[in-house]
């Protein structure tokens, strides 16, 4: 008799774990669970575009503050609130007359994030 | 997601339970029928698990060569298939003799693992605590992150996406490996990158316990060791590799192997102790799928039987002949010969293990080659098994050497298992053995573990018989306090770290923003393993190839006196502008690089050839522009 007890009580431990591991597993598999950090990048790394992403994934809705800029020379400034887990899309219109480094710098608070592409 | 939950929950026992449940039904019969005194209720429980496996594995091995394609509904059949010929079988072989059973034999086997009442609650209490302990350190790497699961899921998923096995092109992996968990995402949809891995493998490395516990309890026969078992494997040392680490950090084939090696010694033990040939068969039975599932599990099995074996012979020398007779006796009846053809038809004609070549086998016997291979010191040892389990282990195997019948097989079974997992792991030269001794090193737990169950259980003997006796106390006291104290310090200490879900949700992130960018038939990622948390788990994203992306290994692994090593992936991140790494962009065709944003990812802003497309607070990905 008590190794029946003993392997339904197994059973019942293991259950028990599995459950909340994967309880856990799912709700942390997700880029804004108990997290805090952003992102931005090109929206097509494979051409000249410029076109970029920003990702919010601070927990609370942000505030991002965008510059443009060709070669360090500052063309553009711009802010924008992102909600909460929102993703939000820039298309930025610059004229390129020759090849250049255009720079991408978005800060939110004391976070500062950097993309570029060298334009031929 | 609690959809998902119940149906991972229901069909972990329809693969792990019910082909193994029917395979014993179909070998031993039920309660009542006439095999049953062979086996208890405890022994079948913890037997159906591993059986299940195997069987599982050689069910998916078959389909395979059938040329079938593997899906849900395919593999559901194959196993209630399966289940329902085992049910004929047992019908057929034991549905008209239930009565013909000399009922006290039959009970005496049934009551063999019939714990007492505080036994019952001592084993409850460690498992309780084992369980415990372990889910609260998954619980904080439960998120896939771990390289060794990385690669193994990689394959995992390429026999779901296929519907067939892979062909691995080299020895570091064998199929027993994947099959089970491809089996439950077919089955249960759950993903190989999710809780699921961690899950079964959990699973397996609890039944692990269970099966060295009905060893211990049939070589010691004593239902108090096989209890002590469930302290000494689940409850000492339960964080520590190969516990709770192995199964965070998807050491398959280790997890799989420890549990296996107690079931096929089991076999053999009553194989041999009872002339069985039943036992025998399923001793077979269990070795092939170890063969099929982990090369150095396998390697350990055979060099433990040999070292039993010869340790018998030696110990009754006047009868060996006699004796190798008997074996012959029990091995040459019709259902070990059957098992055996069937396991050569497999290895043959279904499926041969990668691994299994002249070759791979030249390669880990011999001289040791290399600095890691020429064995442990004695502080290694103690690491591996544990100080506790390895004083109280050595204490047991003191009081079995002086206690035991020498000429008896549980003598050469707790005892030569010991010497021949020290030696291998200690001077392996001495055996010819050529594999790094740490890894050989962490199977020593298996054996000390019986030895310090077996020790734990005497000594508490010599406590009671002299319980007046205030020294005696004072001493039982301080050894527990020590092995407890010592054998939960690493539970402690893992405890203390933090988890990096943050870091490995970047990480996952930038694989999908890649894999959705890039075209992966002309661009060649190169990403950092050495400085990213999860980075093998990048592979998953494209599903490309196995060695897609390239990866900067662990510096250590470019210096191997024994063979030239190619160092681009190393020289590309280290020195992008020097003329090797250059040379290295020219001849690999790397034209991205994913970095750690705050090592190498900040300095890579410096080479004017890069442009950076992707910066998070963890990662940064530059694309480098001249082709």
């Amino acid at each position: 008799m008590s190794s029946k007890i003993i392997i339904i009580a197994t059973i019942i431990f293991l259950i028990v774990s599995f459950s909340v591991l994967f309880v856990i597993e799912t709700k942390n598999h997700d880029y804004d669970y108990k997290k805090s950090w952003s992102v931005v990048y090109f929206e097509n790394p494979r051409d000249n575009s410029l076109d970029f992403t920003i990702e919010n994934h601070e927990g609370e809705k942000s505030e991002y503050n965008y510059e443009i800029s060709i070669d360090e020379k500052k063309i553009s400034d711009n802010k924008i609130e992102i909600e909460k887990g929102a993703v939000q899309k820039i298309y930025p219109i610059i004229d390129l007359e020759k090849s250049a480094r255009v720079t991408i710098e978005v800060t939110a608070d004391d976070l500062k994030y950097r993309i570029y592409k060298n334009i031929q | 997601m609690i959809l998902d939950l119940t149906k991972l929950v229901l069909t972990l026992p329809f693969v792990f339970v019910l082909p193994g449940f029917f395979l014993l039904l179909a070998i031993f019969g039920w309660k009542s029928a006439s095999g049953g005194s062979k086996i208890s209720f405890f022994e079948k429980a913890a037997l159906a698990v591993p059986m299940s496996v195997i069987a599982v594995d050689f069910l998916v091995l078959a389909l395979n060569r059938l040329r079938i394609f593997l899906n849900g509904p395919v593999l559901i059949g194959a196993i209630i298939a399966f289940s329902l010929l085992c049910y004929i079988v047992f019908q057929w072989r034991f549905g008209k003799k239930a009565k013909a059973k000399d009922k006290k034999e039959e009970d005496a086997a049934q009551n063999f693992f019939d714990f007492s009442y505080w036994q019952a609650i001592f084993i409850l209490l460690s498992l309780f605590l084992a369980i415990f302990m372990r889910t609260t350190y998954l619980s904080d790497t439960i998120v896939p992150s771990s390289t060794d699961l990385g690669h193994h899921m990689f394959w995992v998923q390429k026999i779901v996406d296929a519907g067939s096995l892979p062909d691995y092109g080299m020895p570091d992996f064998i199929i027993g490996e994947h099959i089970i968990f491809a089996v439950i995402n077919l089955l249960s949809g759950a993903s190989p990158m999710g809780a699921m891995p961690a899950i079964v493998l959990l699973l397996l490395n609890i039944i692990g316990i269970f099966t060295l516990s009905i060893l211990a309890g049939r070589v010691f026969r004593n239902p108090k060791t096989a209890a002590m078992i469930f302290f000494v494997t689940g409850v000492l040392y339960a964080i520590n590799a190969p516990q709770g680490k192995y199964v965070s950090g998807g050491v398959v084939g280790n997890i799989i192997g420890n549990m296996l090696i107690p079931v096929a010694l089991y076999f053999l033990y009553r194989a041999l102790s009872e002339k069985d040939s039943v036992f025998a068969g399923l001793f077979l039975f269990s070795a092939a799928g170890l063969l099929f599932t982990h090369h150095l599990s396998a390697f350990i099995l055979i060099y433990s039987v040999a070292a039993i074996v010869l340790a018998y012979l030696a110990l009754n020398f006047t009868k060996s002949f006699k004796i190798v007779g008997g074996w012959f006796r029990i091995f040459l009846k019709p259902f070990p010969i059957a098992v055996f053809l069937l396991v050569i038809f497999y290895f043959l004609f279904v499926f041969t293990p990668s691994y299994f070549n002249p070759e791979a086998v030249a390669q880990a016997t011999g001289e040791p080659t290399k600095i890691t291979r020429f064995g442990l010191g004695l502080d290694q040892l103690e690491t591996n098994a544990g100080s506790a389990r390895l004083i109280l282990g050595t204490f047991g195997f003191a009081l079995f050497f002086l206690a035991a019948r020498r000429k008896e097989y549980k003598f050469s079974f707790a005892l030569s298992w010991a010497i021949v997992l020290l030696l291998m792991s200690w001077k392996p030269g001495w055996l010819y053995v050529n594999i790094p001794s740490d890894r050989i090193g962490n199977y020593l737990f298996l054996p000390f573990s019986l030895l310090a169950a077996f020790g734990i259980v005497e000594l508490m003997k010599l406590f009671r018989k002299s319980s007046t006796n205030f020294f005696s106390t004072a001493l039982l006291f301080i050894l527990l306090f020590f092995a407890i104290t010592d054998g939960l310090s690493d539970s402690a200490e893992a405890f203390k770290s933090r988890p990096q879900f943050q870091e490995a949700m970047q990480t996952f992130h930038s694989a999908d923003y890649l894999a959705e960018k890039l075209d992966s038939s002309q661009d060649i990622l190169l990403k950092d393993h050495v400085n990213i948390y999860g980075d093998s788990w990048y592979k998953l994203f494209f599903m490309k190839d196995y060695k897609y992306p390239l990866s900067r290994g662990n510096l250590s692994r470019y210096a191997d006196p024994t063979k030239p090593r190619e160092t681009c992936t190393r020289d590309m991140i280290s020195e992008p502008d020097s003329l090797e790494g250059q040379a290295c962009f020219s001849e690999t065709g790397v034209n991205y690089v994913a970095l750690n944003a705050q090592l190498e990812g900040n300095s890579f802003e410096k080479y004017p050839d890069f442009s950076k497309i992707y910066s998070s607070n963890y990662l940064s990905i530059f694309k480098r522009n001249i082709q």
